[in-house]
């Protein structure tokens, strides 16, 4: 018997709402969150891969379809925005179809950050050797990814009834699954906020670095000093170190949500990257310009 | 000329700096330091800047005055620290060929400054209260 053949559809149009900004592009261990995803499957032996993203009109949309050319995966990039990750895998499959039918799909977030090479490469195995299985990753006590379907468990996403997801579709196919434990993590496999990210670089090991925040007038009264020490990702952003400040230092959690941050003497926007030698100052409201 | 002091500002020096032959207009804007806000009486006020990124900022206004009008020359000078009644903050000075010129940017350099260069007031008022003045931050 020859090796069944397997694609993956990796859905990446979502709106990041929890976490304010793009976040299959933040940086994680020095990689994209998409490009580690897409890392892991090529590794784990999964050599088609259709990337599902935003449209390219999209602010994100022209760097998603990059990382996913780099990484020599298939871009996709829809009119519209696919409202949920079923759409996704309908569009990625239409797009597969193209070049003919596989035996499996394998399905897995573009935002799955514990995605290893070896759980691409363990339910892969499992699901050669019985391939009209639907084979779910388990880390943990609990479901993770990847999942992979056979073909006509995924062609039939199309007829599910409106409303339906992918984990409605598998449950409705029971009989099939086998689950293959991938990893013994506990924890949530998600990233959807700020504060997931940072469990994740915490769990991965990235690199601190410590950079010194000035402090004036109502921040300097307020943190009782002229400066603090505040320890972000080494490839954090604006708003990462405003959200340290405010674990770090509580006295200034309010004013770190809300007010300017300057980095190098110039306002910054929260997607700028702060490094150690980053001179870095939060900027309260200046006294002039209320009544002129 | 650009700078940030402690020193009281002696504004008949500043205005000079900027004068020339070449200009027909010399404008001069002083910011002093007011006793009466609404029904609060003032006894002090301290600023305090951010001095490198002032001094950035006070340098982009006047590339950025000088790229909008036919400026000869312009001092934006700023005193930090603890200032009496009456005192001068702020020193503006602009000279151009022309009056509507001086005046213009004269208006746009303080109206702009008041906005963009981090330099902050702290008012000491007579019923012992002190405050960091941030308007649009609200309460502590």
């Amino acid at each position: 018997m020859s090796t069944p053949r397997l694609s993956a559809i990796v859905p990446a149009a979502g709106e990041s709402r929890r976490m304010g900004r793009p976040k299959l592009l933040l940086r994680l261990g020095g990689r994209t969150l998409l490009g580690r995803v897409l890392e892991a499957l090529r590794e784990g032996g999964v050599e088609s891969i259709a990337v599902v993203g935003p449209p390219i009109s999209s602010p994100e949309g022209p760097e998603i379809a990059a990382v996913a050319s780099a990484a020599g995966a298939i871009a996709v990039s829809p009119e519209t925005r696919p409202p949920e990750m079923r759409r996704s895998v309908e569009i990625g499959l239409e797009r597969l179809r193209v070049d003919g039918e596989r035996d499996g799909i394998l399905l897995t977030p573009g935002d799955s950050p514990g995605l290893t090479a070896e759980a691409v490469r363990l339910v892969r195995e499992r699901w050669a050797v019985s391939p009209t299985s639907i084979v779910v990753g388990r880390s943990g006590g609990a479901r993770s990814h990847p999942t992979i379907l056979p073909w006509d468990v995924a062609d039939g996403i199309a007829r599910m009834p409106e409303g339906w997801g992918i984990n409605a579709l598998i449950r409705s196919h029971a009989d099939r699954v086998v689950e293959e434990q991938v990893s013994e993590d506990v924890g949530p496999d998600d990233l959807d906020t700020p504060e997931d990210l940072a469990r994740w670089r915490e769990r991965l090991g990235e690199p601190m670095i410590s950079v010194k925040v000035r402090l004036f007038a109502v921040g300097r009264q307020r943190a009782g000093r002229a400066e603090i020490e505040v320890r972000v990702p080494a490839s954090g952003t604006v708003s990462d170190l405003r959200r340290a400040i405010i674990l770090q230092h509580p006295a200034l959690a309010d004013l770190a949500s809300r007010i300017p941050i300057a980095v190098d003497d110039d306002l910054a926007a929260d997607e700028r990257e702060v490094h150690a030698g980053s001179r870095v100052a939060l900027i309260p409201p200046v006294s002039g310009g209320s009544r002129p | 000329m650009i700078e940030i002091t402690e020193s009281p500002l002696d504004h008949a020096a500043i205005t000079d700096r900027v004068r020339s032959t070449s200009a027909g207009a010399v404008c001069t804007f002083l910011g002093t330091v007011r006793e009466m806000t609404g029904e609060r009486r003032t006894i002090r006020l301290e600023y305090e800047a951010y001095p490198e990124m002032a001094l950035k900022k006070l340098a982009e206004l006047e590339a950025a005055a000088r790229a909008r009008w036919p400026i000869i020359d312009v001092s934006l000078v700023h005193r930090v620290g603890a200032l009496e009644l009456g005192e001068i903050s702020v020193v503006v000075a602009v000279s151009t060929p022309h009056r509507t010129d001086a005046f213009e940017a004269c208006r746009w350099l303080i109206d702009t400054l008041k906005e963009v260069v981090p330099i902050w007031k702290r008012e000491s008022w007579e019923d012992g209260g002190e405050e960091w003045i941030h308007p649009g931050l609200g309460g502590p």
